[in-house]
């Protein structure tokens, strides 16, 4: 490698080459078996789709933030710029072909109360890392604008000291002709805590993937989310989650509702590594099929080197309680009211995981407005 | 108020009920008896209008109207209620919502004012008492973790809050102590009145020593097989259903 490179342009000179090897991620690849993005993207659109646009209207006192269109990187950008994740291929696309992004930072000790709006608008690829020290605290909500174009590729990097804990809320728009792709990876050290939430409305192809690394004892990852989908959309969350040391934590809760011919996918990946002992990690993942043609995948996967670890998997998929919806009708409630507040009813547990009340209330702003796409398209 | 003529129904591709003939008055509390299998909660659900109970044949009128013409929820709007035996647990609705949003449909049905939500709290309050339904209850998720009676009380405080003309009472004593029995059936003879039929059903004579009924019919294979005054629910007690039903030959 030349010295005479920056680090950062070093770590994207690797990133381009390494996506020029092994191209767009398609159904033979490891877990991109129910998106294959190769099938309806090349790789020149890729790399030809520019960077999308990053806004935060107001950066709460305290977090400092740095430019990723700038050059002269401090130290603690250069640090997890890139660095977190495993390299997957499409993460490599968004740190060789993005020109910005930004970079958040919490010091050490510092509680952030109020969210972090970080906004994220246009087509392209994309960008963005957060590094909480430790002891720091804070949220995230991160809105992604329906103007994707053909192509929105987000790259994302997480870094949590000891005992950190980082709340991140992410909200994908219904973008029927686009594609969307964000990669996120995450390293969790002792003691600290990444709770998210993920809520998707469909794309042409959606793809949400997370690689967590829960580095220390005592790390902790919770994560939730909400897929709404009608017509032909499509929405896969993916997560890879490594227990590396002993006593750490992961929960899942994802609920998807699936309506019209669109598809809902879920993988859950957990690895528990040797010598992470007395490990608990569960996970849920359930589908409401709202007509004959909608389909869920809904895979959890576990991997286990360690002992005395505790995991525990479900999965199901299928159509709204025929008995719940004939309680409710018997009590005057109308069908298409009934079927509503049983949709609703599921998808809450979920989205009751958001702590904060204004996220939750925007998260359900958005779930209300998606629903009637899933019913109307309903057998 | 209703009356059912030769009602065939099936559940499945199976026959359950084969020609029963029943008329309930106004102001009346008729008791169905029966064996089990004899097809006492098919006619409830049928009365009901749940899915996959199908009549191929005969009729129900209901003050004059076809009732098999409408719809569940039509039919709970205009006065039919059937306390189920097996309440179903919704998990993320919270029961006191539940109670508003029914109450509220089956107004705005009738083309009544819709309660708001503080109205419908007192109201809600006031006959949760004398079933004992506490504010914990109401605020929990609807029959989620609910004992055997306190579903069966939250049908009652349903009944007795929709105001039903028809009130169908399924098994209402099944998995009931004494002490639980006792306080259901209370709420339910409070519930009694010149304007309103109820049909109880159920298998054994207990519950009707606390609910007394004003006829009893005793239903086997599908169809009425006899009738009498509340006499008849001890004379069966000691005999039995035994024979009542064979075809005759």
């Amino acid at each position: 490698m030349s010295t005479a490179l920056g680090h950062r342009e070093a770590r994207r000179a690797e990133a381009l080459e390494s996506f020029r090897v092994r191209g767009m991620p398609h159904r033979r690849f490891e877990h991109w078996r129910y998106s294959d993005l190769r099938a309806v993207l090349d790789a020149g659109q890729v790399a030809q789709a520019g960077t999308a646009h990053w806004t935060i209207p107001a950066l709460p006192e305290g977090v400092e933030l740095f430019d990723l269109a700038a050059p002269n990187a401090p130290a603690w950008v250069l640090k997890a710029y890139g660095a977190i994740g495993n390299r997957p291929t499409m993460e490599e696309a968004s740190l060789a072909f993005s020109e910005g992004g930004v970079a958040l930072r919490i010091p050490a000790g510092k509680t952030i109360a109020e969210p972090i709006h970080l906004q994220i608008a246009g087509g392209g690829n994309l960008r963005w890392l957060v590094v909480v020290e430790e002891g720091a605290s804070a949220t995230i909500f991160e809105p992604h604008g329906n103007d994707v174009g053909l192509l929105r590729n987000v790259g994302v990097d997480v870094a949590l000291s000891e005992g950190a804990a980082l709340t991140h809320i992410r909200v994908t728009p219904f973008a029927p002709k686009s594609f969307a792709v964000e990669h996120i990876a995450v390293a969790v050290a002792a003691r600290a805590q990444y709770r998210a939430h993920f809520a998707n409305f469909g794309a042409r192809l959606s793809r949400t993937e997370l690689h967590i690394t829960l580095g220390g004892e005592g790390a902790e990852a919770h994560l939730s989310g909400v897929t709404v989908l009608g017509n032909d959309g499509h929405a896969d969350v993916t997560s890879h989650i490594e227990h590396v040391s002993g006593k750490t934590l992961s929960t899942q809760l994802f609920k998807h509702v699936a309506g019209g011919k669109s598809r809902a996918v879920y993988q859950g990946k957990i690895t528990v590594r040797e010598g992470a002992n007395g490990s608990d990690s569960r996970q849920t993942a359930r589908a409401l099929l709202m007509s004959e043609r909608a389909e869920a995948d809904l895979k959890p996967e576990l991997i286990i080197f360690a002992d005395d670890v505790k995991c525990a998997h479900g999965a199901t998929a299928g159509d709204l309680d025929p008995e719940s919806l004939f309680y409710l009708r018997s009590r005057g409630i109308p069908e298409k009211e009934a079927r509503r507040i049983l949709i609703n009813a599921f998808l809450q547990e979920a989205v009751e995981t958001i702590a904060s009340e204004e996220l939750r209330a925007a998260i359900w702003h958005e779930v209300e407005t998606a629903l009637p796409r899933a019913m109307e398209t309903a057998k | 108020m209703l009356e059912i003529k030769n009602l065939h129904a099936n559940v499945g591709d199976k026959e359950i009920l084969k020609g029963l003939t029943l008329t309930v008055e106004t102001g009346k509390v008729h008791a169905i008896m029966g064996p089990n299998g004899s097809g006492k909660s098919t006619l409830s659900y049928v009365l009901a209008g749940r899915e996959g109970y199908t009549v191929t044949a005969g009729s129900i009128t209901y003050n004059g109207e076809d009732l098999l013409a409408l719809k569940t929820e039509e039919r709970a709007a205009k006065g039919i209620f059937l306390a189920m035996q097996y309440p179903v647990e919704i998990p993320g609705v919270t029961t006191m919502n539940f109670l508003k949003t029914a109450l509220n449909a089956q107004r705005r049905a009738r083309g009544e004012s819709e309660y708001d939500a503080i109205s419908i709290l007192k109201l809600v309050r006031a006959k949760a008492k004398i079933l004992q339904v506490n504010e914990e209850m109401l605020k929990r998720a609807l029959n989620v973790g609910f004992s055997g009676g306190e579903k069966k009380r939250l049908e009652i405080l349903q009944m007795s809050l929709f105001e039903p003309k028809l009130a169908v009472l399924d098994e209402t004593d099944s998995g009931l102590d004494i002490d639980a029995l006792k306080l259901v059936a209370e709420g339910v003879n409070a519930l009694r009145s010149p304007e309103r039929s109820m049909l109880v059903i159920t298998h054994y004579q207990r519950l009707l020593d606390y609910i007394v009924p004003d006829r009893i019919h005793v239903l086997a294979n599908g169809r009425m097989v006899a009738e009498g005054g509340k006499e008849l629910a001890h004379e069966l007690e000691a005999t039995g259903y035994g024979d009542l039903g064979k075809v005759p030959a």
